[in-house]
């Protein structure tokens, strides 16, 4: 069993130490006997999503998100092939809106993005820090987390939480958040989320794993402190929502 | 007008002073809110003094004001500045309030002001600073404040073009606010090339990486920590200034900083932010025309009063208290950094109970940009991870090459404190927040004096 994680600009979009969420699924991964490598696609790298199993990509600046954006034009269809042969894409924060159709800085300048799905994102000139819970079919408990987004994305058609029980959502408090479609995951959810939700790791593994070919134990590795670590943050959260 | 408004505000404002203090609502910032309501150009009237200096940035804002309120007292000139970081609007109206004759003159020959770089915009809307120091710009309280790019535009409409700035030349972002701009209103501060300089970047990211102005990517010839060093983009040729004010020399070791090749300057604090916060008081000191000999009486074995250092006893432990910003991994970065720097055999607390002491929050994004590694060293003997977010400290550490066995986890600050206190007597090292603080205070004993 054998793995290519590609981490798509670590160098500009890590904003809240997106890092963990590649080590965190790697460590799962190795405790499965998975041989993992990791690549890095830099700045100055052409894009090749080619050999990746999983491809991922965190937040960054308003600046950066659009520096990425011209770096990553013309590159929709490939990371879509790439989806739809297996590869398993996961996209966080504002790395999110990178995959819809364009994203609407501010100032109102239109940049286009890699367009695989039709949601349309506007900026503006206030941030929306706040916590998060949010709840999606593919796990029983629900997704804790937090987001840190000056943006409105609308039009998204397959939401990946259906709603949230705290926080704000692509375009409303409370309301649907992120994108879903197939091998690809979407959500506006900063940092860790991997690390933050153990549940929804081990539903990533399993459709690697699905897609991949390996037979998975019906148990799947439980490292120490996740799950004490998510369910503390859970009832911390669940605290504030009123 | 307008003029009768701002009589009326000041008239108001002075007013409601004594009876904070009879409804012991001291030290808010009520007065200047009230002033502001009844007059919101108040601070536009203000006659104000010939310098106003302005401090913002990331980090070393309180400490710099600090110093350079000391040096400006120590040459004889009458300071007022907001002592107690009431650094938003409000708490500057408070502050003039507080130092201002009924017709509305400030006693004082500066105004010396400590700058929230988010409110610096609606501040300086009003009267503008003559020097106006930033200091540094990166990840901090991120959910408060946004990203460092955030705050860097939300610091620029703050400046106007008769204001001299004065900026770091090492943190690239910080000097892109001289684009521009006449460079005559421009002044720098810097620390070149010593013995604790790196040539490779250390820290869990970099977001020196790319150039602010093209986005090319920047080379660095060293680094002092974090983003700040000498850089370069290739691409448009963007450098690092040359200082007029600069670290000539420094040996962290003697714990001696050179300035501009002639004077040397003992450190009571062998920290870099030190440094650099000394560059900077001693740059704008200078443009205020306050002789060196002055500036290095004053800043020689400076003790910062500031609180972010303090011991205290546990058991036979001798305690430090170092205070480092939660959701700031350079804070922790720089505080991890002296730990290590030391020889002699020692423990290690971490506290992450309450994220912030001002909002809620379950963020903790930030301890993943925390270099931990750095307590991978024989001399930290034992490490306790202590608070409510005890696991997911714990999570991290397993990410870092600190040996397992040397870790313990107590969720209970006061069960940690019991144990310590029972047992051993090697120098304890605490980093926590201002949060979290006083639930350690609370339980050791303060050494008298310390601060």
């Amino acid at each position: 069993m054998e793995l290519t994680i590609l981490h798509l600009y670590p160098d500009v979009m890590s904003l809240y130490g997106e890092h963990a969420n590649v080590a965190v699924l790697r460590r799962h991964l190795e405790a499965l006997g998975v041989t993992v490598t990791v690549r890095k696609l830099m700045a100055d790298d052409a894009p090749d999503f080619s050999g990746a199993g999983f491809i991922y990509m965190g937040a960054g600046t308003e600046r950066t998100q659009k520096f990425v954006l011209e770096r990553l034009a013309g590159q929709g269809p490939a990371l879509r092939a790439a989806a739809e042969a297996g590869a398993v894409v996961l996209f966080t924060g504002s790395a999110m809106e990178a995959l819809g159709a364009s994203v609407t800085d501010a100032a109102g300048t239109v940049h286009p993005a890699l367009g695989l799905a039709d949601f349309a994102t506007v900026e503006t000139d206030r941030r929306a820090p706040g916590d998060v819970i949010a709840h999606t079919d593919l796990t029983d408990s629900p997704v804790v987390g937090f987001m840190n987004k000056c943006s409105l994305t609308h039009g998204v058609s397959a939401p990946l939480f259906s709603r949230l029980s705290l926080g704000f959502g692509s375009d409303a408090e409370l309301g649907p958040e992120g994108w879903h479609d197939g091998n690809i995951f979407a959500t506006h959810i900063t940092g860790p989320l991997l690390v933050k939700n153990p549940d929804l790791l081990d539903a990533l593994i399993r459709l690697l794993a699905k897609n991949q070919g390996w037979d998975l134990p019906e148990q799947l590795p439980v490292l120490p402190h996740e799950r004490d670590a998510y369910a503390v943050t859970l009832r911390e959260l669940q605290s504030r929502v009123k | 007008m307008g003029k009768l408004r701002f009589y009326l505000a000041l008239l108001a404002g002075k007013l409601s002073r004594p009876v904070l203090k009879i409804t012991k609502h001291k030290g808010t910032s009520f007065p200047g809110e009230l002033a502001l309501r009844i007059c919101p150009a108040f601070l536009q009237y203000v006659h104000m003094p010939e310098q106003i200096i302005a401090v913002t940035g990331s980090n070393g804002k309180t400490s710099t004001v600090e110093m350079i309120a000391a040096i400006l007292t120590a040459a004889g000139r009458q300071v007022i500045y907001n002592k107690e970081g009431s650094n938003q609007t409000e708490g500057v109206a408070t502050l003039l309030l507080a130092n201002c004759t009924l017709t509305g003159r400030l006693h004082g020959d500066v105004l010396l002001l400590e700058s929230d770089e988010r409110y610096t915009k609606y501040t300086f809307k009003w009267f503008r600073p003559t020097h106006y120091v930033i200091t540094n710009l990166y990840r901090d309280q991120l959910t408060r404040n946004g990203h460092q790019e955030w705050v860097y535009d939300a610091i620029r409409p703050s400046i106007s073009p008769e204001t001299t700035l004065v900026l770091n030349a090492d943190d690239p972002l910080v000097a892109s606010f001289a684009q521009g701009r006449d460079p005559a209103k421009v002044k720098w501060f810097g620390l070149e090339e010593n013995p604790s300089s790196t040539k490779e970047h250390r820290g869990m990211y970099d977001d020196g990486q790319r150039c602010p102005i093209c986005r090319g990517k920047l080379t660095y010839s060293c680094y002092h920590y974090a983003h700040i060093g000498h850089y370069k983009c290739a691409a448009c040729g963007y450098s690092r200034p040359t200082p007029d004010f600069a670290g000539t020399a420094l040996d962290l070791q003697k714990g001696v900083l050179t300035v501009n090749g002639r004077t040397d300057i003992h450190l009571a604090f062998r920290s870099i932010y030190n440094i650099y916060n000394i560059l900077a008081a001693w740059s704008v000191c200078s443009l205020a025309g306050i002789p060196a000999d002055v500036m290095a009486d004053t800043v020689d074995n400076y003790i910062l009063k500031n609180g972010r250092t303090i011991r205290f006893g546990l058991g036979a432990h001798r305690g430090t208290l170092l205070i480092s910003k939660h959701e700031n991994s350079v804070a922790y970065d720089t505080n991890l950094d002296y730990i290590r720097s030391l020889t002699e055999p020692c423990e290690v607390m971490v506290i992450v109970d309450a994220v912030s002491r001002r909002y809620f929050t379950g963020e903790t994004s930030w301890l993943w940009d925390i270099d931990f590694d750095r307590l991978d060293t024989p001399h930290v003997r034992r490490i306790w991870l202590c608070g409510k977010y005890v696991n997911d400290l714990a999570m991290r550490f397993d990410y870092t090459g600190v040996d397992p066995e040397k870790i313990v986890l107590q969720e209970s600050i006061s069960a940690a404190c019991a144990q310590l206190k029972a047992e051993g007597d090697l120098p304890l090292y605490v980093m926590t927040c201002f949060s979290d603080r006083d639930k350690l205070l609370s339980l050791v004993q303060l050494e008298q004096g310390g601060n």
